[in-house]
């Protein structure tokens, strides 16, 4: 069962629009919130639970309490660089509802006391950014940004900021350099954005679903918000479910949902005469699930994070048996390869390395080593470098050679796919 | 360590020594007119010995396909000269997949002991020791041999070809 | 001021030092390369990996700031491993051309290989070609293929030089350095950034190819291109000098010298230098042993001290100066010596990082010392004497460096209105030999061939020893003086006990040094 809280009025046009928005109970908890104290909401949103959505999962509240307290300069920044493989909740999130962000980003942006934030859109992403531009508008005439909004003396600016297209850039310190004009390439942590980020100010980097999830529990405030979900992992989430399913598409379920109800029931079940053989739960940077384990799999932090993968920005991918791991891989590490940023050596050599390992089986030319070899990059690339790109280009290796081993043997023995007609033998042989 | 011998009677005849010396020089002499074959000298410089083609004689700088020396002017064959009779001066090479090559390539063969050693530390097979060796001159100065006697003189037929090819190693991405 | 220890070495560090910055301090060894203690911390290379007690995950050591009680190693097995790793992901695209690199004896990849590697390599695929002999400016040549993108140079460029010339280009494995279209890595300090390049990816055209490194010999000495004296090394060996390279002195040049400096090598070989002592006399020439010809002046100078006047250039040490001038004033009485100085508009200019318009290394130091003896001499009063007559020998210490005396030639002009002039000097000057009064030439020894002191323009007095001879005939100021007033060279020169600049203890750029020692060329029959 969809849980539709974001999402219950995204069937509507009208929606889109400022006009529309406000029908729907659009901009009223503005209004509640800055009459609020700041504190009052970062603690309203610390007890709701509420857990970054992009990916780590961390907790929002206890972000924004690291902020220094001072009256420097502050920023917010909207993290809607949404470039992980599988993943396209934020695309619809801006698509069907720009307010609804806008109107979280000024909740937050008050409770965090910054007067400027930014929306950092995938350079990609053409149409949500002409949305969004042209929402800011609708918002700053009608004095919903700007100075002073609706009377309370917070004045706050916002704008949109289209990215040039790297998946590094949806990584918090690489999105920071990418604002401030720079390459595209993470920072060296500590310090942390939240103490010196963006023009070495603090900075808060947060998912578009997070921010917009922050209107919900200043409307019906945090206890309310932690009903949905689990103990752990409150909240109801997206999950953009993509594959071999009937029904790919967006779903907004409470977190601990089962992943086997989300691909039968919302998904419609396998196509006909196919069973299922893997899914990655997280993008395509989370270690895959084979069938046996998705079936007992419940989608929320905890349980994900104990069967050894993670839950990640919810692309829940469905891989059926006519699909071949070892293609499937070589594109990942052809994706991986292509986005490193080149900063660390282990990531920059090592996902050019495991690509050629990868695409020397899939041309026939593989070693039976080659397959111990990937095992041995991987493990020396996790947790090697500055950001995770080195990790999310490791672990899918690890799951794929361990959960996988015979069809990667088989391949390299027979210099052909184990599963017949796939891709890369279709295009090649 | 000096060994004396004490003069013993036996030594004092010493006829008998010298006859069956002269004996053997005999045996020798009608041996060599009888069979030639048997003769162990040769009738240098009419005749000449035939050595092994494995044998270390004069040096010689390989060739590239297209004629070039194939030497990259590292130096490591200068480094492990025991004797330092080999001098190069490198310079850069207009085409930058070479990079680097000797101007000049000199080697003092009088001071070479034939080791071999620069052979062994070349990287690129472009030194060997060949099978020449009778090189006479008739001054110092004949001595020294320059990158061009080295790599193209007349009895080389305009140079040996390296076994090494670059647009492999190229490839390869050495 | 946290304590930690490191490899069981117990070290006290300053607040907000990192563990890098404490492996300095207790000489630990620790591999590295993109970082560098005159540079910001990047963190790219991953080599500095260590083990701190308590935490599961390695940490770099350059950005991991020490806290009391930290216990840090990387002597572990895990570590040791590691490191292998990081080592061949730096190695798997590096191209094997180290007989052609100019790197190779002195690279960062081959010492670390030697320490941890020593390993097949496991990569069977193509490598990743890039661009070969890139042109980056007037001085340095780049090879893509060997840079392991440790950017120390683009943080030189952006933090040092200020400059900011050089960037990183392209992404991932494809990364490149390089400069934007149209502009050139053009800067006062460029060639530093083939000091700190670790591998040979920027090369100097001035010393590419020209030796191979291990066949170079190296002395440490300051460097006489101008008044800041920048601790310096000289490389050299029996067929010359041929490049000089900064040393680390925090009260001086910290870890950079500027491009001029690098050039001072070329007046030291001795196809720049006057070898032997000259006379000329109505167009006729004669050699002569520097020793005989200076003995020989003693008579003159002795017979008319009232017409004799003496020029000096700051680029003697102080010890030349004070016997030259005492000898002079005592033995003589002659008081008309002038200070030669060359570029008077730009003399006291400073460009705020090294480069000083007084391009005489001990200008301080000669001004001490004719303070010290009284003496006031204007230049005004030497170019009216030498008009009027009244000077009739002039003892000029001409140069070592004349490349910055870019006016010579007009002096070489004033100078030779005396009747006699003797020129006290290591560089050849051609015009010399073209004058028509009588000219005697002492040949000198230059700076790296004597001990001495130079006193910097910030006023700091800096001991330095002798490197080698080049030519051997040559005198210093100390003998010329000695042998002109009349005596002979019986003492042996005081010997420096304790050069003071080598007394600061330096930080070691590549902690690695004694590997490098190591590694030096040993032929072992099998084993290489």
């Amino acid at each position: 069962m969809e849980t539709k809280l974001l999402t219950e009025f995204y069937h509507l046009d009208e929606f889109r629009f400022l006009e529309g928005y406000k029908k729907h109970g659009g901009y009223v908890n503005l209004a509640k919130a800055l009459k609020m104290q700041p504190q009052a909401i970062i603690d309203e949103v610390k007890a709701s639970g509420l857990r970054g959505r992009g990916g780590a999962g961390f907790s929002t509240g206890m972000k924004w309490s690291f902020l220094p307290k001072n009256n420097e300069p502050r920023y917010l920044v909207c993290n809607a660089d949404e470039g992980e493989p599988g993943t396209f909740k934020d695309r619809l999130m801006m698509e069907r509802a720009p307010h609804q962000l806008i109107e979280g980003m000024i909740i937050s942006a008050f409770a965090v006391g910054s007067k400027k934030s930014y929306i950092y859109v995938r350079g990609e992403y053409y149409y949500p950014v002409e949305v969004l531009e042209q929402a800011v508008q609708e918002a700053y005439k009608a004095g919903l940004l700007g100075k002073n909004i609706l009377g309370s003396g917070f004045d706050h600016d916002m704008d949109v900021y289209r990215g040039a297209g790297a998946y590094i850039c949806g990584e918090e310190t690489g999105l920071i350099s990418s604002l401030e004009g720079q390459k595209g390439q993470p920072k060296l942590k500590p310090p942390f954005p939240a103490v010196k980020g963006y023009l070495q100010k603090p900075t808060i980097v947060n998912n578009v679903e997070t921010l917009a999830a922050v209107k919900y529990i200043i409307r019906d405030g945090g206890a309310a918000y932690k009903k949905f979900g689990t103990e752990k992992s409150p909240g109801t989430k997206l999950f953009s479910l993509s594959g071999n399913v009937r029904k790919p598409g967006n779903y907004e379920v409470n977190l601990g949902y089962s992943l086997n109800d989300l691909i039968n029931n919302e998904g419609g079940g396998m196509k006909p005469g196919r069973k299922l053989k893997a899914v990655i739960p997280g993008g395509s940077s989370a270690p895959v699930l084979t069938a046996e384990e998705a079936m007992k799999a419940t989608l929320d932090y905890e349980c994900l994070a104990q069967m050894g993968t993670m839950l990640g920005s919810g692309a829940v991918i469905v891989i059926d048996d006519s699909q071949c791991m070892v293609d499937m891989l070589g594109v990942l590490m052809h994706f991986y390869h292509h986005e490193s940023c080149g900063q660390c050596t282990p990531c920059r050599e090592g996902t050019g390395w495991l690509n050629k390992i990868v695409h020397s089986i899939l041309e026939g030319k593989g070693r039976l080593q080659d397959i111990d070899l990937l095992v041995k990059v991987a493990d020396n690339m996790k947790g090697r470098t500055i950001c995770a790109l080195s990790d999310a280009a490791a672990l899918p290796v690890l799951s794929f050679v361990t959960k996988f081993r015979d069809e990667f043997e088989f391949y390299v023995r027979e210099g052909r796919s184990k599963v017949r007609g796939s891709f890369y033998a279709q295009m090649h042989h | 360590m000096s060994v004396v011998q004490k003069a013993g009677q036996s030594s004092k005849w010493y006829l008998p020594g010298i006859v069956t010396g002269l004996g053997i020089t005999l045996k020798h002499m009608i041996k060599n007119i009888v069979s030639k074959k048997q003769m162990v000298t040769l009738n240098y410089p009419e005749e000449k010995y035939e050595y092994s083609s494995r044998f270390k004689g004069n040096h010689i700088l390989t060739v590239k396909k297209d004629g070039n020396i194939r030497c990259t002017a590292c130096m490591l064959c200068a480094t492990n000269c025991p004797a330092e009779c080999i001098k190069i001066t490198a310079d850069e090479n207009p085409d930058p997949k070479v990079e680097k090559f000797p101007i000049a390539y000199e080697i003092d063969i009088l001071r070479c002991v034939f080791c071999g050693f620069c052979e062994e530390a070349c990287p690129v097979d472009a030194i060997r020791l060949g099978p020449e060796w009778q090189t006479p001159g008739l001054s110092g100065t004949n001595f020294t041999y320059d990158i061009n006697h080295l790599a193209y003189r007349p009895s080389l037929k305009g140079g040996i070809q390296s076994h090494v090819d670059d647009e492999e190693r190229h490839k390869e991405g050495i | 001021m946290p304590k930690c220890t490191i490899n069981g070495k117990e070290v006290e560090v300053k607040d907000g030092q990192t563990i890098m910055e404490a492996f300095y301090k207790t000489e630990e060894p620790i591999a590295h390369y993109c970082y560098h203690p005159g540079l910001s911390v990047a963190g790219v290379c991953r080599l500095c990996i260590c083990d701190i007690e308590g935490n599961p995950r390695p940490q770099i050591a350059c950005n991991t700031v020490v806290t009391e009680g930290m216990k840090v190693t990387n002597k572990s097995e895990k570590i040791k491993d590691g490191v292998k790793w990081v080592l061949d992901f730096h190695l798997i695209n590096h191209p094997l051309d180290c007989p052609i690199c100019d790197q190779a004896g002195e690279c960062g990849l081959q010492e670390q290989y030697m320490e941890f590697g020593k390993y097949d390599p496991e990569m069977a695929e193509h490598k990743v070609k890039k661009h070969k002999v890139v042109d980056l400016g007037p001085t340095v040549v780049l090879d893509s293929e060997r840079c392991v993108l440790c950017s120390r140079c683009v943080r030189f460029t952006d933090e040092v030089s200020k400059t900011s010339e050089l960037g990183i280009f392209n992404r991932g494995d494809r990364s490149e350095i390089g400069t934007v279209e149209g502009k050139k890595l053009d800067n006062k300090y460029s060639l530093n950034t083939v000091d700190i390049c670790p591998v040979g990816a920027l090369t100097s055209k001035d010393f590419r190819f020209r030796q191979r490194v291990w066949y170079l010999k190296d002395s440490e000495t300051v460097c006489n291109g101008c008044s800041t004296g920048c601790n310096v090394k000289v490389y050299f060996n029996k067929e010359g000098f041929f490049r000089v390279k900064p040393v680390y002195n925090e009260k001086v040049n910290g870890h950079w010298m500027c491009d001029e400096g690098r050039d001072i090598y070329k007046f030291l070989n001795k196809d720049a230098r006057f070898t032997t002592g000259i006379v000329r006399q109505n167009g006729a020439q004669t050699e002569m042993a520097p020793g005989a010809l200076a003995k020989e002046l003693h008579k003159e100078i002795k017979a008319k001290k009232d017409q004799v006047a003496m020029v000096l250039t700051g680029q003697y040490t102080v010890e030349e100066y004070e016997a030259m001038v005492s000898s002079m004033v005592k033995e003589f009485g002659v008081t008309k010596i002038y200070h030669w100085v060359n570029n008077k508009e730009s003399f006291d200019s400073f460009d705020g990082l090294l480069l000083r318009g007084d391009k005489n290394p001990n200008t301080k130091g000669l001004l001490q010392v004719l303070e010290k003896h009284q003496i006031k001499g204007v230049w005004g009063d030497l170019e009216a004497g030498l008009k009027n007559k009244s000077i009739k020998t002039l003892i000029v210490a001409g140069p070592e460096n004349k490349a910055v005396f870019d006016n010579l030639e007009s002096y070489v002009k004033l100078f030779s209105q005396a009747e006699h002039l003797v020129w006290l000097g290591a560089a050849k000057v051609d015009s010399l030999l073209s004058l028509n009064n009588k000219v005697s030439i002492v040949p000198l020894k230059t700076f790296v061939e004597k001990e001495g002191t130079f006193v910097n323009a910030a006023g700091l007095e800096q001991k330095f020893k002798r490197a080698t001879t080049v030519v051997h005939e040559a005198l210093t100021l100390t003998e010329t003086a000695i042998l002109m007033s009349g005596k002979n060279l019986t003492v042996p020169m005081a010997q420096i006990e304790k050069p003071a600049f080598l007394e600061n203890k330096r930080r070691q750029d590549q902690v690695m040094l004694e590997n490098r020692k190591k590694n030096e060329f040993v032929f072992k029959r099998g084993s290489l």
